[in-house]
């Protein structure tokens, strides 16, 4: 088992470091390496899964050891990781094969496709770590691999830009991770999880609000929420399947996936503000989907928002049905970027919505899966999103009203900024020459969009399921399931949808090059534009606080440490040295004088004048 | 003598040697010199790797040990005495490596008068291997000498802009240092009674007599400030930069990289474990100059615009790290800050002779006037990338584990955590200041003077001969990164077995609140309990073998 568990984390590993050393020149060769690469990882990862027998796997070797801390390097394959084993080696699977057709032209593939080797061995780091310490390595490895694959554009300054500040705030985040696992071990005596979670079953009050909070910036960083989620709609400057693997399904996911492996430590203090932020964050995103006119952006901010209702399930004490969420919303949302990805490949890289227009006829299939998509995260009866969001829903409704309200109504929006995506891209006339020439991919990218939307529609049948995978969410499916009002659910819940449908066929159904609502609702539309001002608040804080000071400290130093403390020294010793100078001006008389008086003063300290 | 212990005396003899064959100008011609400075940086490399795998740590104390009672001063109870334990060992491999790296960049470097270069970068070679293998302390403080001098002169020799001036600037500044340090050390070998002048000794006979804590507190004190200055303490780091910049590369990467280190190491290695108390009289004052290492100076790298001296400053940033461990006065601190300061010689030295092939390329240090160098030198821009990411503490390179051993330490003590806090924002602060020099360099466009020196000047990627030193170097940290156990067991066993014997955390109860600054701990009252705990916990015998 541990063999397995090696191969699996160590593949990816390998087919970077050949593409590095050997392939940067051979694209072609990279690509099927990292392509069979994720292939040996999907077979490695079935037989981790269905090879444990359903029981908790572990394994650990000493990593490090110093002065009594002992760190080890070890594995904790239980019912979550097997999950979150299954969704990051099928995704990714489906999207190495994708960027087969989407990136076949680019000429820099091999450091494409070793960056998502990369990232693809740091997420099943964090998949199968079994303390948080090395969660934190890996979880540092998956930022650095984001890093690289956003700024796989590197000549345009947008992805310079983006891929420094998606590494940045990242850092933030983990800024408030590490010290809550220095305070976790000083308060524990250990980091492992298996240990932590008896350690807190023991004696709950060894946990604490703040220490929870703390390593829950980790989580804020990393699925980019509130105030930390100014990144990810940057990062949409990366290449689409990137954009699909990293910033939809997987990496950003991760953050729910820590959370949940670290339940235990949450206070009910800090479980309410997680589910108070997810939610509001759910409606946030929604509204600035709303009116962006870049199809991946669009995409991206519905991501924050889903990654909020995630956090809501998960602050509303429904972990299991935050993991089943996150494993609907992979697959889902993988589908729509892949769409989009395919769209935007078919328009010679235009991403502008407002350019697009009557797809739907040149590009049936990936009109019609990217449906699909749509109608999973609107959550339309009976497809695989309904199931995991009515079940969030239903339990705020039950547990949390003031949540409930901020989920439903993100509900609502998300149906609203969905079908006004679809629409504007899909349904219509061109309103472009790059839309009036496209035509459907080839079968690289079309096959993994058919296999997506047949998940997408059936994902959320948990017993079509092998036990081996849903066994984390099964027992909060349950509780769900024991709850009442579902009949009224059901009705709010398709109410929800089919209305911000209708209004978006109403309101986006013929548009031209410009936003309808931008002439219709000018205020709205520019307060939902400028994003709360986040982004200038840290545009104002970098320019106007942070270089400034920086400046100001640099001239301080040169000022005071090198030029008083270093060259004022130097400069005493000179004058000292001048002062002496005077004394030896060369004529007798002078030496003479000094001569006496050196005489006098020395008898007159010999005789005692100045005392004893 | 058994090979080991050949392979000890050789890496300093055989660079010393090498050295006086070209200041003799034996053989006469280039091709002579650069092939005797092969051999001169080669056996000091492989005797560092042979002896880092060969080194059997596993009681404690040193291995193969060399032992001359007539050479020295017995009279001064000096003695030639060389030997690596588990402190030494890793920074002797370190030394190798990095002086090797710097060799092959100096020997392909096409320096005017290249003789003298390499002579004097040999002399510099052999002063710093033998530093890190001394067990004596006047031989360890010699051999630092002698690494020191060359600085100096190669400074004002082959220096860039201002090398007079800032040559003569280092040398005030450092011999002040390197002065403070020595009158640290004779005070050491004139208030101790034992037998010899080497840390054995010395701890052997502390542990018989005890030594008062006011005298502790002045010799440690002497030996920090001096120590201090020659690691670039705040606010005694001004030269560092300064210098770097101005230095040839080699110099820079064996300054910064490996002679740097001299100080600290004596520190841990000796002032610490043997001055405990003065050690902890000193903590709560090194913590806040430490912390103005990563704060203040880190602040400062966020406003350089030239590659070198950001590098520089960030180099003098990341040592704050190192003196946080060691202001904490436990094992794990120690021990952390000794790992980051293997992994942080090689990662700076590899800054810095990445900074010059991108100098080489684009004609210039000042990061405005490059951009989009990534598409010409996809290779460089590699190495640049990783070498970034390794200061910046990525896990998978070395530093990382040092600095999360250091930010592990500071969170053990309640006291200690204001400062947890305010170190770790330097995480941020790196990657800032990392991450703009990537992007400002090698992503965007070119900038218009990058165009305008392209024209006259292609650009190429790194050649092999340029590829093998830093790929010597990055291969080391990641080592580093993916096996800590390799060095951190090694540092484990010493400094576990050394500080040990030391109950810092039942004397460390004691620290002076007054300069805690948490709410609770200003205040006359508190001061007052804590200085009577003072006298309640003070052990008799602050070194005992237990």
């Amino acid at each position: 088992m541990e063999t397995v568990a090696f191969s699996i984390l160590l593949l990816p590993l390998l087919s970077a470091l050949i593409t590095l050393l050997f392939l940067r020149k051979s694209g072609n060769i990279a690509s099927l390496l990292s392509v069979a690469t994720s292939g040996g990882i999907l077979v490695f990862a079935l037989y981790l899964i269905f090879n444990g027998e359903n029981e908790v796997f572990t394994w650990q070797t000493t990593w490090m050891k110093m002065a009594g801390w002992e760190l080890s390097f070890g594995f904790l394959i239980d019912a979550p990781a097997r999950l979150l084993l299954f969704v990051v080696s099928f995704v990714g699977f489906l999207i190495h094969v994708f960027s087969l057709g989407y990136m076949a032209d680019d000429e820099a593939k091999s450091r494409y496709f070793g960056g998502l080797s990369i990232f693809m061995f740091s997420m099943i780091g964090i998949t199968v770590a079994d303390n948080l310490i090395m969660i934190f390595v890996f979880w540092e490895l998956v930022g650095f691999s984001s890093y690289l694959l956003i700024a796989h554009y590197l000549t345009t300054d947008e992805a310079a830009q983006a891929s420094k500040k998606a590494f940045i705030v990242n850092r933030v985040g983990d800024f408030g991770f590490l010290i809550g696992i220095v305070l976790t071990y000083w308060a524990f005596g250990t980091v492992n999880l298996l240990e932590l979670a008896d350690l807190v079953d023991f004696d709950p009050s060894l946990i604490s609000t703040f220490l929870g909070l703390a390593l829950a910036c980790g989580f804020i960083g990393k699925s980019a929420q509130f105030p930390l989620h100014v990144w990810l709609p940057d990062a949409m400057a990366g290449p689409t399947p990137v954009s699909a693997l990293i910033h939809a399904a997987t990496m950003v996911a991760a953050g729910i996936y820590l959370l949940l492996r670290i339940d235990f430590m949450f206070t009910e203090h800090a479980l309410s503000l997680l589910a108070i932020l997810g939610a509001g964050m759910g409606l946030y995103a929604g509204f600035c989907a709303l009116v962006q006119r870049d199809i991946k952006k669009i995409l991206a901010y519905s991501t924050l928002s889903q990654l909020g209702y995630m956090a809501a399930a998960f602050g509303l004490g429904m972990p299991g049905i935050a993991l089943f969420h996150l494993m609907t919303h992979a697959f889902f949302k993988a589908l729509m970027f892949l769409g989009s990805g395919s769209v935007i490949h078919a328009c010679h890289h235009e991403q502008d919505i407002f350019k697009y227009g009557g797809l739907r006829k040149k590009m049936p299939i990936t009109a019609i899966t990217f449906l699909i998509g749509v109608l999973a995260i609107c959550g339309v009866n009976f497809l695989s999103g309904y199931f995991s969001k009515d079940a969030i829903l239903l339990t705020a409704y039950n547990v949390n009203m003031p949540v409930f309200i901020l989920l439903y109504a993100g509900a609502i929006l998300t149906a609203l900024y969905m079908f006004r995506l679809y629409f504007i891209t899909f349904e219509g006339l061109a309103r472009s020459d790059k839309a009036a020439h496209a035509h459907e991919n080839g079968a690289l990218m079309t096959g993994p969009l058919l296999l997506l939307s047949i998940l997408a529609v059936v994902g959320g049948y948990h017993s079509l399921y092998p036990f081996a995978i849903v066994e984390s969410i099964l027992p909060d499916i349950e509780l769900v399931a024991a709850m009442p009002n579902h009949l009224w659910m059901i009705v709010l819940g398709t109410f929800a949808w089919i209305v911000g449908a209708i209004t978006a066929r109403n309101f986006y159904g013929r548009v031209g090059d410009v936003d309808p609502l931008s002439e219709k609702f000018p205020t709205f539309f520019s307060l939902c534009k400028s994003k709360l001002f986040f982004d200038q608040m840290y545009g104002f804080y970098i320019k106007k606080i942070q270089d400034p000071m920086a400046r100001f400290l640099e001239v301080m130093e040169l000022l005071f440490i090198s030029g008083l403390m270093v060259r004022g020294s130097a400069g005493v010793a000179a004058l000292l040295g001048m002062l002496g100078k005077v004394c030896y001006i060369g004529k007798i008389h002078a030496y003479t004088f000094w001569f006496v008086a050196g005489t006098i003063g020395f008898l007159a300290y010999a005789s005692g004048i100045f005392g004893n | 003598m058994t090979l080991d212990q050949i392979l000890l005396l050789g890496s300093i003899i055989v660079p010393a040697l090498t050295s006086a064959l070209l200041f003799a100008g034996i053989g006469g011609g280039d091709d002579w010199a650069k092939k005797l400075a092969y051999i001169g940086f080669g056996f000091p490399f492989i005797a560092g790797i042979v002896l880092f795998f060969n080194f059997d740590g596993s009681n404690g104390g040193y291995c193969f040990e060399i032992f001359h009672p007539r050479m020295g001063l017995q009279e001064l109870k000096i003695t030639f005495h060389l030997g690596l334990n588990g402190v030494s060992s890793p920074l002797f491999a370190m030394a190798g490596v990095v002086g090797l790296a710097a060799g092959l960049t100096a020997i392909r470097s096409g320096a005017e008068r290249l003789r003298l270069y390499l002579a004097l970068l040999l002399v510099m070679q052999s002063g710093l291997m033998g530093l890190f293998a001394s067990i004596d302390l006047f031989f360890y403080y010699l051999f630092h000498e002698f690494a020191l001098i060359p600085t100096f002169i190669m400074i004002g020799l082959w220096g860039g802009r201002d090398r007079r001036s800032i040559a003569l600037e280092i040398t005030i500044y450092l011999t002040l240092g390197a002065l403070l340090s020595l009158g640290g050390l004779v005070a050491l070998n004139v208030m101790v009674d034992a037998e010899k002048f080497d840390f054995p000794s010395l701890s052997h006979a502390l542990a018989n007599t005890e030594m008062l804590e006011s005298t502790q507190i002045k010799i440690f004190g002497l030996l920090l400030i001096g120590f201090g200055i020659l690691v670039a303490l705040f606010p005694f780091h001004t030269w560092a930069a300064k210098g770097y910049e101005a230095a040839p590369t080699s110099v820079s990467m064996l300054h910064a990289g490996v002679l740097k280190k001299f100080g600290l190491y004596g520190l841990i290695q000796i002032a610490a474990p043997l001055l405990p108390e003065g050690a902890l009289a000193w903590s709560p004052y090194l913590l806040w100059l430490a912390l103005g290492n990563v704060l203040l100076v880190g602040f400062v790298t966020i406003a350089q615009t030239n590659l070198k001296s950001m590098v520089g400053y960030g180099s003098v940033m990341h040592m704050g790290y190192c003196f946080l461990g060691l202001a904490v006065c436990s094992s794990l601190g120690a021990g952390s800050a000794v790992m980051l300061m293997v992994a942080h010689g090689l990662s700076v030295a590899l800054m810095f002779l990445l900074s010059t092939y991108i100098q080489k390329r684009s004609g210039t240090f000042e990061m405005d006037e490059m951009g989009g160098l990534a598409t010409k030198t996809p290779v460089l821009a590699c190495f640049f990338v990783a070498a970034s990411l390794a200061t910046i503490g990525l896990p998978g390179f070395g530093n990382f584990w040092g600095e999360f051993g250091v930010f592990l330490s500071l969170g053990e003590n309640p006291d200690h955590r204001l400062f947890l806090v305010l170190a770790a924002l330097g995480i941020i602060i790196s990657a800032i200041f990392g991450l703009r020099a990537v992007a400002k360099i090698f992503f965007g466009t070119g900038s218009d003077e990058l165009i305008k020196h392209e024209k006259e000047n292609p650009i190429s990627d790194l050649k092999p001969a340029e590829i093998i030193p830093a790929g010597i170097i990055l291969s080391a940290l990641l080592f580093l990164g993916l096996w800590p156990r390799g060095v951190s067991d090694r540092i484990d066993q010493e400094i576990g077995t050394r500080y040990e014997k030391i109950d810092f955390a039942a004397l460390s109860q004691f620290t002076p609140a007054c300069c805690l600054p948490n709410a609770e701990g200003v205040g006359l009252d508190n001061n007052q309990t804590s200085y009577d705990s003072l006298q309640k916990s003070l052990p008799v015998k602050p070194i005992s073998d237990h």
